[in-house]
């Protein structure tokens, strides 16, 4: 655990040790309701915090479970604990029904997609008076009872809360320890490069949005039987904007930052009660001032005054495979003897023609350098190449298979890796991890073993501790090509390579590209600088408005004058007198 | 001399026994959808607290509870804290559900107006109900739009809330036993501002009139879409329009002819003893006061009569309120059993000149008629 999460745990500990001393009602039973809020906000940090979806139904998932567990104890006298199957399940079938229309949408459009669902769930419940109470709700809700034995209000209730908390806290901790954490951190901070690294993004949003609605029904549970009235107060909108609260606040990364933000953001107008008609101006100040000092949330600020001591140590170089026994860059190619076959590939977005009937090929340890004005077309080649873009025509084959429209993440598992124009990698990730996550199949140890090498080939092994977000230009370039070879690609494609590199540093990449090519790779580099790839490339290739308009050797296609005219335009006709 | 001493001692005795002081925190929502009809049940309680009987001294706390239940929860139990006699405790029905339990456990007796029909009916000996419920509001209602208005083909307009949805179902019921089904229904949420279509849906199932049982803001709502369309249909509404910030919206002229249903309405001032009470709130917090305040300060002064009388436990106070009667300025309160202490509503209407309505019928226990 991070130095400063264990200090806000701590925070939490010692208040919580304070509210069983004073052992008053009051304070016990305000501190067993931050603790419900801050089990449907570990929940709710799955979809907001890992996965980096704002979704605005995690008030509903609660109001979900606590109408299941609040109606099966008044129509068939089921308790907390034998409810509760029911009381997660319902949510969670509830979160399953809504992410097949939903789940695909990105940024506001999922937000706004939540949100009406959680509208319809509330005029359903009231509505639907004869099964929920409609806008009056029901009253009458027992408390907690476990194996038939009621557990009473004060210290055992809050005790019964806070275990649950700690349970889910440490599940939380360990679905998102190793591997999961770090996946979920690519798909959240870069969601295209996680496809392109063999992440699918669809199943992990789905789990981390099943994941919340099922912390969030445990936590409903809890709550009607702690309020002891189910009614649509519990599925409005403010109970969503109270967790959404809270995971700004504490933060939307680890479990500290949800357990501190609820006591945080619970227990404040109940500390600042005496100031009367104040009390919420004070609050909100307050909330205001912490949002605004702290956009990562307590935690966030936490981690900056106390910066982890070291991370755990990078296994040795000695031990790590060999990159041979590692790779495995085995010559395969299709029929054709081309290892990639790109055949007619057109891509229109609106009224551009992006790509205008494309048909390319690459054999295997060659390295083809795609060259093209600005706009040409060549990202968005590479884009479609790598299931990132639909084409609109065309087909592209790899290794004889035809795999266009294949999603991003299966396209990586194919054998085709690839780099972003822009450097796209993690700020708060090792570079060690950033490159282990991209390993396949492999557990997490092992993959971080397997990475040291990767790093090794790159030149950049003694970094493999340090942050990516404090990296140079020319070394988060690096990382990032090691991360794209940690998938043992037998196809490389890279934009822009050489983009922010000293010469030093162009040279250094490029008798290192060189080498993977030896090792039997093919690698399609998109580049603008020309003393850098003319040297590399085995042929060249020209985009022009979407067109192929040369291709040869390096030689033949920088003489080109179609090249020539599409970088440096016509030459004007001047006219003479005669 | 020594009989004078002696006769000091008695008298100080005396004075003792009679003397209490007592802690009655206020918790009503004074924050979201109920804060104006909030701020009422506040004042009244205020207002009786402020002036106890002889020899009561009243202390008091007031607290927002806001709408949510769990912050009306949190708020009895801090205020158990200070081991209170009773409690003010809100006028919306879900809070008051949540309350209870814990008002069960700390045996802490629970003064409020809420019209939730549910909340007397948990089988808690703690709650006692100061307004009429929905049953004999809603009854009187519609005995008055058949007896008076004639009513034969009504259409029943509502809110989605639970105060609209309890007293949907109450309205439809006494309709029901009158033979009467209505010729249209529809419920609206509080955010619809455009009632010119419901008018439009009512008219063209060819309602006679329109019984209403709206909050206060779309009451005023509904009336002015009723004038300016010129509707000409009776209109017979809930206790929402019985409030002076809903009449307020509204321009004497829009009011005509409208009738309401409601609990009292001081402002009609129908006694010198309900004046006095007008004259002092006036004074006191330089508004009008609705049903709500005037139940609020009936069933606060219940509560501190019962005190200046003996029951300065929460035990002696719950089984005063329990057994005894209570003549206030709204009506005499006296509990079901339940706790249902009031038992009368009245119908006001307005004439088009004035915003002050007059107090046209009375109905007491028109529920077990």
């Amino acid at each position: 655990m991070r130095r400063a999460d264990a200090m806000l745990l701590l925070c939490v500990a010692a208040y919580g040790a304070y509210a069983f001393a004073a052992g008053s009602s009051y304070t016990l039973r305000v501190f067993s309701v931050a603790g419900i809020y801050a089990l449907a906000a570990i929940g709710y940090q799955f979809i907001f915090g890992q996965a980096g979806a704002l979704s605005l139904s995690q008030g509903v998932f609660m109001g979900v479970g606590a109408y299941a567990s609040g109606i099966l104890a008044l129509r068939f006298g089921l308790g907390f604990d034998a409810a509760l199957p029911f009381s997660v399940g319902v949510p969670v079938l509830l979160a399953l029904a809504v992410a097949v229309p939903v789940l695909h949408l990105r940024t506001h459009y999922f937000a706004l997609a939540t949100l009406i669902i959680s509208q319809m769930v509330l005029l359903v419940a009231v509505e639907w008076q004869g099964l929920t109470g409609g806008a009056n709700g029901i009253g009458g809700i027992g408390g907690i009872t476990i194996l038939g034995m009621p557990i009473r209000a004060g210290w055992p209730l809050a005790a019964t809360v806070w275990v649950c908390v700690a349970l889910g806290a440490a599940l939380s901790a360990w679905l998102m320890r190793g591997r999961a954490g770090h996946a979920y951190a690519v798909l959240r901070e870069h969601p295209a490069v996680a496809g392109a690294i063999g992440l699918d993004g669809g199943r992990m949003r789905l789990a981390a949005f099943v994941l919340s609605a099922a912390f969030a029904g445990f936590a409903g549970s809890l709550y009607v039987h702690v309020i002891r009235v189910i009614s649509p107060d519990v599925l409005g909108f403010p109970v969503m904007v109270t967790l959404l609260t809270i995971v700004m606040i504490g933060g939307r990364l680890g479990v500290a930052g949800a357990v501190a933000g609820a006591v945080l953001v619970i227990e404040l107008p109940e500390w600042f009660r005496p100031l009367r008609e104040y009390t919420l101006l004070v609050y909100g100040a307050i909330l205001l001032l912490v949002v605004v000092a702290a956009p990562g949330g307590l935690v966030g600020a936490l981690r900056l005054l106390l910066p982890d001591r070291a991370p755990p140590a990078p296994p040795a170089l000695a031990a790590s495979p060999a990159l041979a026994e590692l790779s495995g860059l085995a010559a395969l190619s299709g029929a054709s003897g081309l290892l990639l076959e790109i055949d007619g590939l057109a891509r229109h977005f609106g009224g551009v023609r992006a790509l205008g009937g494309v048909s390319l090929g690459l054999r295997a340890g060659e390295v083809l350098g795609l060259i093209g004005p600005n706009g040409s077309g060549k990202t968005t080649l590479v884009n479609c190449v790598t299931g990132l873009v639909a084409p609109d025509a065309g087909r592209v084959r790899f290794a004889g298979a035809d795999i266009t429209g294949l999603r991003a993440d299966r396209v990586a598992h194919a054998g085709i890796a690839r780099t972003f124009q822009t450097v796209a990698l993690v700020d708060d990730m090792t570079v060690l991890d950033s490159v282990a996550i991209a390993r396949p199949r492999t557990d997490f140890a092992t993959a971080r073993a397997q990475a040291m090498t990767l790093l090794d080939r790159l030149g950049v092994a003694d970094i493999a501790q340090r942050r990516c977000g404090g990296l140079a230009y020319g070394l988060r370039r690096r990382v990032e090509i090691a991360r794209a070879l940690a998938l043992q690609p037998r196809l490389l494609l890279l934009d822009e390579p050489a983009a922010g590199l000293n010469e030093t540093e162009q040279a250094d990449l490029s008798r290192r590209l060189r080498g993977l090519a030896a090792d039997g790779a093919a690698l399609l580099v998109i580049e603008h600088n020309m003393a850098f790839l003319a040297p590399l490339a085995d042929r060249m290739a020209c985009l022009d408005a979407g067109v192929l308009i040369a291709q040869g050797t390096p030689a033949e296609v920088q003489g080109d004058a179609r090249v020539i005219e599409a970088y440096l335009g016509r030459p004007a006709a001047v006219s003479r007198p005669a | 001399m020594k009989r004078i001493a002696a006769c000091l001692l008695l008298t100080a005795a005396a004075s003792a026994a009679h003397a209490a002081s007592v802690t009655l925190p206020v918790l009503v929502p004074l924050t979201g959808f109920l804060a104006v009809e909030g701020a009422s049940q506040r004042n009244g309680a205020i207002l009786a607290l402020s002036t106890p009987p002889a020899g009561v001294t009243a202390k008091y706390d007031v607290s927002d509870t806001g709408v949510s239940p769990e912050v009306a929860v949190n708020a009895l139990e801090r205020a158990a804290g200070d081991k209170p006699i009773a409690v003010v405790a809100p006028m919306l029905g879900t809070q008051m559900l949540a309350m209870l339990p814990v008002a069960m456990e700390q045996k802490i007796p629970l003064l409020t107006i809420s019209g939730t029909a549910a909340i007397t009916r948990q089988g808690n000996p703690y709650i006692f109900r100061f307004f009429p419920d929905d049953a004999t509001t809603k009854i009187a209602q519609v005995r008055f739009a058949l007896e008076n208005k004639g009513v034969k083909k009504p259409a029943v307009i509502y809110q989605t809330t639970a105060y609209g949805q309890s007293g949907h179902a109450e309205i439809v019921n006494a309709l029901k036993k009158a033979g009467i089904v209505p010729v249209y229904e529809e419920a609206l949420d509080v955010a619809v501002k455009d009632m010119a279509p419901v008018l439009a849906k009512a008219r063209a199932a060819g309602a006679d009139s329109l019984i209403v049982h709206l909050h206060g803001g779309p009451s005023a709502l509904l009336l002015k879409a009723a004038a300016a369309s010129g509707l000409g249909l009776p209109i017979i509404a809930g206790s929402g329009l019985s409030q002076p910030s809903t009449i307020n919206l509204l321009e004497p002229a829009e009011l005509a002819g409208v009738c309401a249903e409601t609990s009292s309405s001081p402002v009609s001032a129908e006694s010198p003893a309900m004046q006095g009470f007008l004259d002092a709130y006036r004074r006191k917090f330089n508004a009008d006061p609705d049903g709500f305040a005037l139940a609020q300060y009936d069933g606060t002064m219940m509560a501190l009569e019962a005190v200046a009388k003996g029951a300065t436990t929460p035990a002696a106070l719950t089984q005063a309120l329990s057994s005894g009667s209570y003549a206030g300025l709204a009506m005499t309160y006296k509990s079901n059993g339940r706790g249902d202490m009031a038992h009368s509503a009245v119908i006001i209407c307005y004439d088009g000149k004035s915003r002050i309505p007059k107090v046209v019928a009375h109905y007491t226990n028109a529920a077990a008629d």
